[in-house]
């Protein structure tokens, strides 16, 4: 019963929550608030990727980054390329991601700890590499280098990109709740716990952080095609930044390892927080950035979610 | 009759032979005691039949298939389940979930069926009153119950038990050993690891003795209990 209750409260609040996001860009006519707005969406999606990996399963990837810059290149390939249209071309991102994690996941998942990190993190920068030097390498035209890849001039506004966000971090949201509430999810949640346990209760390990893996780079892939297509430009450097990598940790970290609302509450203030103190001093915002995130993890070590759930034994968040 | 069945078993690691070509039978309905000084590799055994380890050498039968060599969750799956001498609980989840995981994954249940099972489980170890409560927040006894429940829920023909009774003082181990004799009435086959005599020798149709990774008796408590080998390995040789 208590479990049914909690699973009503929850749709309730989360259906209207949902609608009144979906509803910004109709009640606002500034085009800043829109593109803060899908900003704060996007990275909520980006951390909620790192979450359904190393949120639940305890395994830290420094690389996730690596699925997103596959997407970007996908999407940029299959529109300049081929001249694919802009929604086939991010929904094959993720697939393209999707099947690259497969391999790279099969051996990496067996290291543990900072093994497994230093692992993931390799893995991003040889791409970064490879988007960089195949071709004057191969003495080919395709990934086009340092120079980057300008995508076609999309002539769609904001909102079209703030819609595009916002459906896949809602999709992203959802594979959180069915984590929260399924075999799947209680697998990653042992494995957190102690793997040797739940290897010896029946849970296929490798298996089931192999299916967190790829779902992760997935969405990864699909919505590094959309950025890629909103900015129209791409580079190795931006499109493989380590920087994407170190945001998704840190907006995770802040908002609770592992919990459904923790990449939520922790994107929404770490973007909000830049973006308030970066207009506001231009020069000294990311020092003031980085106290306030020094300040949150030394008082609440287990993000705000977290440190609320650990305090208040509060179910669901 | 046999459900449980090692043939000549070895588990070296490196040049240290853990494991030394020991085989032994566990009947359906049985409780089987496993006993012998620290180091004997009592532990090692346990984790080769379980999958930790695989064996260097031998075979694993369970209820006629060759087991040796599969992955620790599917030989769970298969219907052998382990509980470890060192307790290691998923701490931050209630005692409902740590046995629900067994159910789910281990049982293969669908949730509906899995929370069901554990339910029962959990009423049949006497863990209800315990059930919402984080598993890190209940006593070493009833941790112990909790181990035994999540094996059980894996729906586990067979159990595997490394030292279950560590840590008791001796009404709980009583009341531990009524468990025991409950679960095994329930038709569950057992294998139990313990150093305190009075429970291994009370409840055990027949047991086994290590020593220095091999196998150096087996038979009745009292039999076991005059044999010069058994005496020898715990007390030492006799001055003479």
């Amino acid at each position: 019963m208590h479990q049914i209750s909690t699973a009503k409260t929850f749709w309730l609040f989360f259906i209207p929550a949902c609608i009144a996001v979906a509803l910004i860009p109709l009640f606002t006519s500034s085009e800043y608030t829109l593109r803060v707005s899908a900003l704060v969406i996007f990275w909520i999606g980006m951390s909620g990727c790192w979450n359904i990996m190393s949120g639940y399963t305890g395994y830290i990837d420094f690389g996730p980054v690596v699925y997103f810059g596959i997407g970007s290149y996908t999407t940029a390939i299959c529109m300049t390329r081929f001249g694919a249209l802009f929604l086939p071309s991010a929904i094959l991102s993720g697939v393209v991601s999707a099947l690259i994690a497969l391999p790279i996941g099969i051996p990496t998942l067996r290291l543990r700890g900072a093994y497994f990190a230093i692992a993931t993190f390799a893995f991003a920068e040889t791409m970064k590499q490879v988007a960089l030097e195949f071709d004057r390498t191969f003495g080919v035209k395709f990934f086009e280098g340092s120079h980057g890849i300008t995508l076609p001039i999309s002539g769609h506004d904001n909102m079209f990109f703030f819609y595009c966000v916002f459906a896949v971090t809602l999709a992203i949201v959802l594979v959180h709740y069915a984590i929260e509430h399924s075999k799947f999810g209680y697998g990653l949640k042992a494995i957190h716990e102690a793997e040797a346990s739940a290897e010896i209760a029946g849970v296929n390990t490798t298996g089931v952080k192999l299916r967190a893996y790829v779902t992760s780079a997935f969405f990864l892939g699909i919505l590094g095609g959309i950025e890629a297509y909103w900015i129209t430009y791409i580079t190795p450097a931006d499109a493989f930044s380590v920087q994407k990598t170190v945001q998704m940790v840190i907006m995770t970290l802040l908002g609770g390892m592992g919990t459904f609302l923790g990449p939520i509450v922790g994107a929404s203030f770490f973007t909000l927080l830049s973006e308030v103190l970066g207009t506001k001093f231009v020069e000294y915002y990311l020092i003031m950035v980085g106290a306030v995130i020094i300040g949150i993890i030394l008082v609440l070590p287990s993000g705000i979610i977290g440190t609320l759930k650990a305090r208040k034994g509060i179910r669901f968040i | 009759m046999t459900i449980l069945e090692c043939k000549n078993v070895s588990k070296n690691f490196g040049a240290l032979a853990a494991v030394q070509a020991v085989s032994f039978t566990l009947n359906r309905g049985e409780i089987l005691g496993m006993i012998g000084p620290n180091g004997a590799g009592k532990t090692t055994l346990f984790n080769c039949i379980v999958g930790i380890h695989p064996p260097s050498n031998g075979r694993v039968i369970l209820d006629g298939t060759d087991i040796a060599g599969f992955k620790p969750y599917t030989i769970c799956r298969m219907g052998l389940a382990k509980t470890s001498q060192i307790m290691e609980p998923f701490r931050t989840m209630s005692v409902f979930e740590n046995v629900l995981i067994g159910a789910l994954h281990g049982g293969q249940m669908s949730m509906k069926e899995a929370r069901t099972e554990t339910d029962r489980v959990i009423g049949f170890v006497g863990l209800t009153q315990h059930s919402h409560k984080p598993s890190a927040a209940i006593s070493v006894p009833a941790r112990r119950r909790l181990e035994l429940a999540r094996a059980l829920a894996t729906g586990a023909k067979v159990l595997l038990l490394d030292e279950n009774m560590a840590g008791l003082n001796p009404f709980e181990i009583d009341e531990a050993l009524e468990l025991l004799r409950k679960i095994r009435d329930s038709g569950k086959s057992i294998v139990v690891v313990e150093h305190i005599m009075r429970a291994v020798m009370g409840i055990s149709d027949r047991l086994i003795v290590l020593n220095y990774g091999a196998k150096i008796a087996e038979g009745t408590p009292e039999v076991v209990a005059n044999n010069e080998d058994v005496i020898e390995a715990y007390l030492g040789r006799k001055a003479s």
